[in-house]
């Protein structure tokens, strides 16, 4: 083995590496880079299509000032569904853990249950989803059942939340309904705990809670932040959320500036969420050393 | 004295293992093994899928009830017979056939060709020497969260550029590169994947002096089974349930795949009914027959795979 051969294998293996993420990298340019700048260029712009050419007219940041500043469109539609989701992701994703760690259990049956559970994944997307919400099967009716309306009122008063809960509430099957891949996700994540690290910790006399606390959740944490961050995205690319509606073929600049403002909110959001959950992670960490 | 003590403690031990059993079997050695904690998993279990099958079954009763049943207000699981009227009529609005071999050439080679691609990218990002391997790491993050709205128009326009505007070509085309319906999630499944195989294999053949890709057709890709099921199925689903760039890209175009046709029967029906050429409360079971009929394909393939999807989920790996 002279120096020289060892560079020429290394470089090889570089290179085979290279071929491998080659086809992705030029999907990446064409289908999410380019399109990516050209948006952005897009929302600087007035874009007036003719039958010959495209012609662009330099606006500066006209679009965004009269999104944000001058119409309502942004304000009406897009806060009181923030606010929904903003209820939604930790239900999301609580109720998901819950499910998935019961589902983990060795049950008899526990596979046609399983079965049963893994079907919102390929029904919560698209219409067939929407004709259920038309029909108000996402309605469980218990605030009228239970009167939870009058408390509520009474808790939340008239802030901007009251309705925002009241409509996760009343939607609760929804919200079981949108949590099939992340019950999966979960599923998938238990099975990498090892059974040694169980055994070992009931011979050690650890109380189911005790193995909880130490054991199930810390080795899940990577799957909880994966699946905040896939409800985030989940939900704000979800078919009935009202910004896809607002952003079509009409008018391109202001369209493509909408569609940035929306992307910097998700950005915001992603980045609170990871925020939360390094904090809380780090607390945790603290004390199981 | 002495024997009285071992009697005593004899008794007391016998007594205390009497009770110990009682406690076992009630609440079980482990808390997981208990009576009480089965029933009350059950119970939730069983509320839970209640949530998921009701309306499952609420669209299949609708579906097959005659006009005089939807009228009939003492009938409302139950239908006196079954009629097939509305499937039918919503078989009709649907151009099933034509819809039908649409959305399956659609997912069926979205879901093939997210395998190939996602497939290499995944494992290049697991096992390789990529040059700037965090960058590009970093872009696959990007690509999922980016949402379709940011980067749709001027696909739009590169499409209508490119003359392909209105083809069906437009929905398959970006599969190709492991684009498409949350292709980065599936480089990312992929990924996760290849990272918890184990390292021996890819030693033995660098050694034999295989080259990568040969080995990643012979070895690794048929290895990732569990990983290439959950992939197959998730894609097609989610593309055949994928309204969104159809209706973006497709636009004008006759030729639609099931899930954009449904979301346009809903305004046809209102139509019908403001013409007078439709009662209204059928309009409900004809919604439902529609649903019931884009739904079908997934869910046998579902049923049909769930089996071996259920344990690809369950195995990660190799190695417990």
């Amino acid at each position: 083995m002279t120096p020289k051969r060892i560079l020429s294998a290394k470089r090889s293996r570089k290179l085979e590496g290279s071929l491998f993420i080659a086809p992705w990298l030029i999907g990446f340019i064409a289908f999410l880079g380019f399109p990516l700048v050209f948006s952005l260029f897009m929302s600087f712009h007035t874009v007036k299509i003719l039958p010959k050419k495209i012609v662009y007219d330099f606006v500066g940041v006209k679009y965004y000032r009269e999104i944000l500043f001058n119409s309502s469109d942004l304000y009406d539609k897009l806060i009181p569904y923030f606010q929904e989701v903003v209820i939604m992701i930790p239900v999301i994703v609580i109720f998901a853990f819950m499910i998935s760690i019961m589902l983990n259990q060795k049950l008899p049956g526990r596979f046609l249950f399983r079965a049963i559970f893994f079907l919102p994944v390929i029904f919560s997307t698209g219409a067939v989803l929407m004709s259920f919400i038309n029909q108000g099967e996402g309605n469980l009716g218990f605030l009228e059942r239970f009167n939870i309306g009058g408390y509520m009122d009474m808790f939340l008063g008239d802030s901007s939340w009251a309705k925002p809960v009241k409509t996760v509430l009343n939607q609760f099957v929804l919200v079981l309904w949108y949590s099939g891949v992340q019950i999966l996700l979960f599923i998938a994540g238990l099975q990498t705990i090892s059974t040694s690290a169980y055994e070992s910790a009931r011979i050690d006399g650890a109380t189911p809670w005790e193995v909880f606390w130490k054991i199930t959740l810390p080795a899940m944490s990577p799957f909880i932040l994966l699946n905040l961050i896939y409800t985030v995205v989940d939900m704000f690319t979800f078919p009935s959320n009202p910004v896809i509606s607002l952003i079509n073929t009409g008018n391109y600049g202001f369209n493509s500036a909408l569609a940035w403002i929306y992307f910097a909110i998700i950005l915001v959001f992603l980045g609170i969420v990871i925020l939360i959950y390094s904090r809380i992670n780090r607390k945790n960490a603290g004390v199981n050393r | 004295m002495k024997v009285d003590v071992a009697t005593r403690v004899k008794q007391k031990f016998s007594t205390k293992r009497g009770l110990r059993q009682v406690k076992y079997t009630i609440l079980g050695r482990e808390m997981n093994q208990g009576l009480i904690f089965k029933l009350i998993l059950y119970g939730i279990f069983i509320v839970t899928s209640y949530v998921y099958l009701n309306p499952i079954l609420k669209m299949l009763v609708k579906m097959v009830m005659s006009a005089k049943d939807l009228i009939d207000p003492t009938v409302t699981w139950i239908p006196s017979s079954v009629y097939l009227g509305h499937v039918v009529e919503a078989w009709k609005l649907l151009d099933y056939p034509k819809s039908l071999s649409i959305s399956v050439l659609i997912a069926i080679s979205t879901a093939v060709l997210h395998c190939i691609s996602c497939g290499l990218a995944g494992y290049a990002l697991a096992r390789l020497d990529v040059p700037f391997k965090k960058t590009i790491l970093f872009l696959v993050f990007l690509a999922f969260i980016i949402p379709p709205q940011v980067v749709i128009l001027p696909t739009i326009l590169m499409y209508t550029k490119l003359g392909l505007n209105g083809h069906l070509l437009t929905l398959i085309l970006p599969s190709i590169f492991g684009f498409g319906v949350k292709g980065a999630l599936f480089v990312i499944i992929f990924r996760q994947f290849f990272s918890t195989q184990p390292k021996a294999l890819e030693e033995a053949a660098r050694i034999d002096g295989a080259s990568a890709l040969r080995f990643y057709i012979r070895v690794m890709f048929p290895l990732a089974r569990p990983a290439i099921l959950v992939v197959l199925l998730f894609s097609f689903v989610w593309t055949w349930n994928d309204t969104y760039y159809p209706r973006m890209f497709l636009g004008s175009s006759g030729d639609m795949p099931l899930a954009l046709k449904m979301s346009f029967i809903d305004s046809q029906l209102t139509t019908f009914i403001k013409n007078g050429g439709l009662p209204e409360y059928l309009a409900e079971p004809i919604k439902m027959g529609a649903s019931f009929l884009v739904i079908l394909p997934p869910l046998i393939l579902y049923l049909v795979a769930q089996r071996y999807f259920v344990e690809s989920v369950e195995r990660t790996g190799l190695v417990e």
